[in-house]
């Protein structure tokens, strides 16, 4: 069976190419067929001209036989295809106002879905840019129960861990840095990783330039190393291949340049803009296995062998954790260790949200394919007489579908092109405004797998669209067609009309209800008070480097250098210094111990969030002082050590007594309560906010090399930013000053996901609301003319215009009705859907439910309202004078 | 049967197989002469008869129509489906005779 089609195929692709040669042989057949017929018949006593109109009898038809011959020998569905495509582009090019409508509501339907897509794809479905991305696991240390959350590695546990399993090829650790890079113009930040001397090697990476970190340039040892990322090769250095094996100065210490990665290199942990530059083996400086088990820098990854399937790794992560647990009680008491495969690891947040757009914007061109079906529809109502004429002709009724599939699949598929190029376009703004915290968004493009699923849609919807009208033309009579004045409406295709529009309503029902909902929240995140004031406040961040910084004296004087300069700037009102700004999306957390309270179960602990700030801080940025006071120069080195906590540990750790005065410990160090401040959304804007404890930087042990310079002017922020960048490099000519951002630039990048999101479903739906205003305008647009007639004679017998104005809005009331009905059971699965999304408004929040309910049933019937004006204006005697 | 007169007679053009079922089927059979020339094309497009240019009985240059292995092999398999129904059909028509 396979063998003969596969035959008859390969007859008709021969027929395709070499038909006229043949069919002159096939011509001189018939013709000597016919010959021999005629001379048979003389020999028999016949006259040439009967013989010969007996031979053609007995032949019978030449002309369809040679049809029939030309059919099986060609591909047919190619060729009349073909013809197909030419009657179509003819049809198309008479109607410009209709092929125009209609491709443009493809295209922004397509083009929507397409940018969108490409963002998805992009971010979610493109494999990592790794070798067998799959085997690729992230390892987290698992905090002890009822917390259970997950946190990055300490030092010595990822030791034992490499040491320990038996699942992995290969672990290594990956931790932050930071460099001032002097020697090349002016000194400049970049922001580096110290990883094992494996990384690359696990990742699958090859270098543009040089080699790979060998392993034993992975322990403690002078001759430093380095590699480079392709565009610090590029911008900082010469970007000549002669950088191998030379020296670069980073924090005052030689480092050899080894090796150059790829330009398209991509750390897929970190946001596009938190790439970094700068890469070091992460044992060059410290030793690993003496590092504090209580402090966790490094992230880990590990390539799982190709035959241990995920739970026998995962098992026998669960049996080092126990060791270590018991091994380690002081650190790791309780702690597991979880594998998250990377892929996961790196989507888990944007998964969500992503989703929910590509939704969005699946449903508007669902809404954008019901408008396309309607306006077919309508046009197949006028090209009904053609169909007729062409059945009656003798055309199959699978010509005719095949003709009008051709159409709709030619009009999508034009839609689909203009919609690329929207696609195009839009993806370069969306690139400009592209929430902070997408990953991979390098991958971000037009490639072939876009065009792909551009393609597909675009057929898919040409094919959904052009069902509609096929789906009526089966159930037609050519007769009946034929003889009927195009005046009566048509029951099934009203019904279908009527389906088309409750399913527009109601799907833009769905979007305006999800987008109500999202810039709600937005509106709620907007107008959370974050603890502090954003406005008339300057930040930014110096580095200062070990070898010039080496301990707390030199930084302390280095601080207290640079808030005195900077306060005596202009414009300057307040500065001040901390280690962590809220919303950076850094934070630290640190047990301690509240003074002559009786000592917690061994394992468990106090924990607040710390920050190390300076005098002048708080009234900065604008936290309130509650009670007690804040930090003064006073509070120096050799001054009793003195912290300042937030209304959050005082309700939960003092509850109604006064702590001020009160002792407790961190760091092994015991200090005095001397203050209260006001909480802060240091996390997110919509976390909660938590315990925390300030002490100022005289007084910690341990060293901050990166605080940010806080400043509140009383001019624009911006202005101060040069006298600010003065100031730094009066005292040390060789400090960079990076990041550099008004408050309210920073906040604003705090929330630019939730923004871009609520901006993007914002957009849709107010596009689902004009297709689908514009969807319903035609179709009652459409009845009403059908019923021209009907209303004039309706206005000749005494009907009042009044009576035909209610009676098509009743028409448009049901079919609104209906469609806002199944519109909001719809939103109710959706609301429930994205509840993760929405902060401080309930998914099936009823304000948000009647308000866009409201507007759209308000929206539909304007649509439908001017429709039914023009009822009312119908002169009885014109429509009459029709007939 | 276009198969069948193939066998029996070796090559053949359109006008001879014709003629042949004309005969064959005593004028039973009265279709247009012009659809053997449809059924040969299908027929070689299944590879079941090849053809080739030959000169005819009065010396003119005619294609003429031979049955190829797999056309042989296809004529048994369709005289004995056609033997078995036949069969089949006559035992029935026998069993209502018997009634």
């Amino acid at each position: 069976m396979v063998m003969s089609a596969f035959r008859k195929m390969m007859a008709k692709a021969r027929g395709l190419f070499g038909i006229p040669e043949k069919n002159a042989d096939f011509e001189t057949e018939i013709e000597d067929h016919l010959h021999m017929l005629v001379n048979r018949y003389i020999q028999q006593g016949m006259t040439p001209e009967d013989a010969h109109q007996a031979a053609r009898r007995q032949f019978g038809n030449t002309t369809s036989l040679r049809e029939r011959r030309r059919e099986m020998q060609t591909v047919a569905t190619i060729d009349t295809f073909g013809r197909d495509l030419r009657y179509s582009v003819r049809v198309l090019r008479r109607n410009r106002a209709f092929t125009g409508a209609v491709v443009l509501t493809l295209a922004l339907g397509i083009g929507a879905t397409t940018a969108i897509f490409s963002v998805y794809d992009a971010v979610l479905l493109k494999p990592l840019p790794y070798a067998d991305p799959e085997h690729i696991v992230m390892l987290w240390e698992k905090k002890a129960p009822p917390s259970g959350s997950l946190d990055w590695v300490a030092a010595a546990n990822f030791v034992d861990w490499r040491a320990q399993t038996n699942s992995f090829s290969d672990m290594a650790a990956l931790g932050g840095a930071n460099f001032i890079l002097t020697g090349h113009g002016e000194p400049a930040r970049l922001a580096g990783a110290t990883v094992s001397s494996s990384f690359f090697r696990l990742l699958g990476i090859r270098m543009e330039l040089g080699r790979n970190f060998l392993d034993e340039e992975d322990r403690l040892g002078k001759d430093f190393v380095a590699i480079l990322s392709y565009s610090a090769w590029q911008n900082r250095l010469s970007g000549k291949p002669e950088v191998l094996g030379t020296t670069v100065t980073l924090n005052d210490l030689s480092y050899t340049v080894v090796g150059v990665l790829p330009p398209d290199f991509e750390l897929v942990t970190n946001t596009s803009r938190n790439q970094p530059d700068v890469w070091v083996p992460s044992a060059q400086h410290i030793d690993m296995q003496k590092l504090s088990r209580g402090s966790h820098p490094f992230r880990v990854f590990a390539r799982i062998k190709p035959d241990v399937p995920f739970n026998r790794m995962q098992a026998e992560l669960d049996i080092i954790a126990t060791n270590l647990s018991s091994l380690y009680p002081e650190n790791n008491k309780g702690k597991g260790i979880t594998a998250v495969s990377l892929h996961k690891q790196v989507i888990q947040n944007v998964r969500m949200p992503l989703t929910a757009l590509l939704g969005g914007v699946g449903l508007l061109l669902l809404i954008a394919c019901a408008n396309v079906a309607n306006l077919l529809l309508s046009r197949a109502a006028a090209r009904r007489k053609e169909m007729a004429v062409r059945l009656a002709l003798g055309a199959s009724r699978r010509r005719l579908a095949q003709q009008l599939l051709t159409e709709s699949l030619l009009l999508s598929l034009l839609g689909g092109a203009t919609g690329l190029l929207l696609a195009s376009a839009a993806i370069q703004i969306l690139g400009r405004y592209l929430p902070a915290d997408l990953p991979r968004l390098s991958a971000l493009a037009i490639d072939l797998r876009v065009l792909a699923f551009t393609a597909l849609i675009s057929l898919a919807t040409g094919i959904l669209f052009g069902l509609a009208p096929l789906f009526q033309s089966r159930r037609r009579n050519a007769n009946e067609t034929l003889k009927q004045n195009a005046r009566v409406v048509g029951g099934v295709q009203a019904g279908l009309r009527n389906a088309l529009v409750v399913a527009q309503i109601a799907i833009a029902l769905v979007l305006l209800t999800g987008a109500g909902l999202l810039a709600k929240s937005f509106w709620n995140l907007l107008h959370v008070s974050p603890g502090f004031r954003t406005e008339h406040v300057l930040t930014a961040r110096v580095t200062l480097p070990a070898s010039r910084y080496p301990d707390v004296e030199r930084i302390a004087a280095f601080q207290s250098d640079v808030l005195e300069r900077v306060r005596n700037l202009p414009g300057i009102q307040s500065a001040g210094l901390t280690a962590y700004l809220p919303l950076s999306g850094i934070t630290n957390s640190w047990s301690f111990v509240i003074e002559g309270r009786p000592p917690l179960p061994v394992g468990t602990s106090n924990v607040a969030d710390y920050r190390p700030v300076s005098p002048g801080y708080f009234e900065t940025i604008g936290i309130p002082l509650v009670r007690g006071r804040g930090f003064t120069s006073a509070d120096s080195e050799s001054a009793p050590r003195v912290v300042v906590i937030n209304e959050s540990m005082r309700r939960k750790h003092w509850g109604d007594e006064d702590p001020i005065g009160r002792r407790l410990s961190f760091e092994g160090l015991p200090r005095t309560i001397v203050g209260i401040v006001g909480d802060v959304h240091h996390q997110s804007l919509d976390g909660e906010t938590k315990a925390e404890m300030y002490a100022p930087f005289t007084q910690i042990p341990n060293t901050e090399r990166r605080p940010t310079i806080v400043v509140r002017t009383s001019i624009d922020p911006g202005a101060v930013a040069a006298g600010l960048r003065d100031a730094v490099s009066g005292i040390d000519k060789a400090l960079p000053l990076d990041q550099v951002e008004t408050m309210e630039q920073f906040v604003s990048t705090a929330v630019s996901e939730p923004r871009f999101r609520t901006l993007l479903l914002v957009a849709f739906s107010i596009l689902a609301l004009v297709i689908a205003s514009v969807g319903i305008y035609g179709v009652m647009n459409y009845l009403v003319s059908l019923q021209i007639r009907e209303f004039g004679i309706r206005l000749a017998i005494g009907a009042t215009q009044g009576d035909l104005l209610r009676g098509v809005l009743r028409r448009a009331t049901v079919l609104i009705v209906a469609g806002l009905c199944l519109g909001l059971l719809g939103s109710a699965m959706l609301a429930r859907a994205i509840t993760d999304l929405l902060y401080g408004v309930s998914a099936l929040d009823p304000l948000t439910f009647v308000a866009v309910s409201l507007l759209l049933a308000a929206v539909a019937l304007l649509a439908s309202y001017i429709p039914a004006r023009r009822a009312t204006r119908v002169d009885p005697l014109t429509t009459l004078r029709y007939e | 049967m276009i198969l069948k007169t193939l066998e029996a007679l070796g090559p053949l053009h359109g006008f001879g197989i014709a003629r042949r079922i004309e005969q064959v089927s005593e004028a039973v059979l009265k279709l247009n002469e012009g659809t053997v020339y449809t059924s040969l094309l299908r027929l070689q497009q299944q590879g079941w008869i090849a053809a080739d240019w030959g000169t005819s009985e009065n010396n003119r240059k005619a294609k003429f129509y031979s049955i190829t292995k797999s056309g042989l092999k296809q004529l048994a398999r369709e005289t004995t489906d056609w033997e078995q129904i036949s069969g089949v059909i006559g035992r029935v028509l026998r069993l209502e005779g018997q009634k």
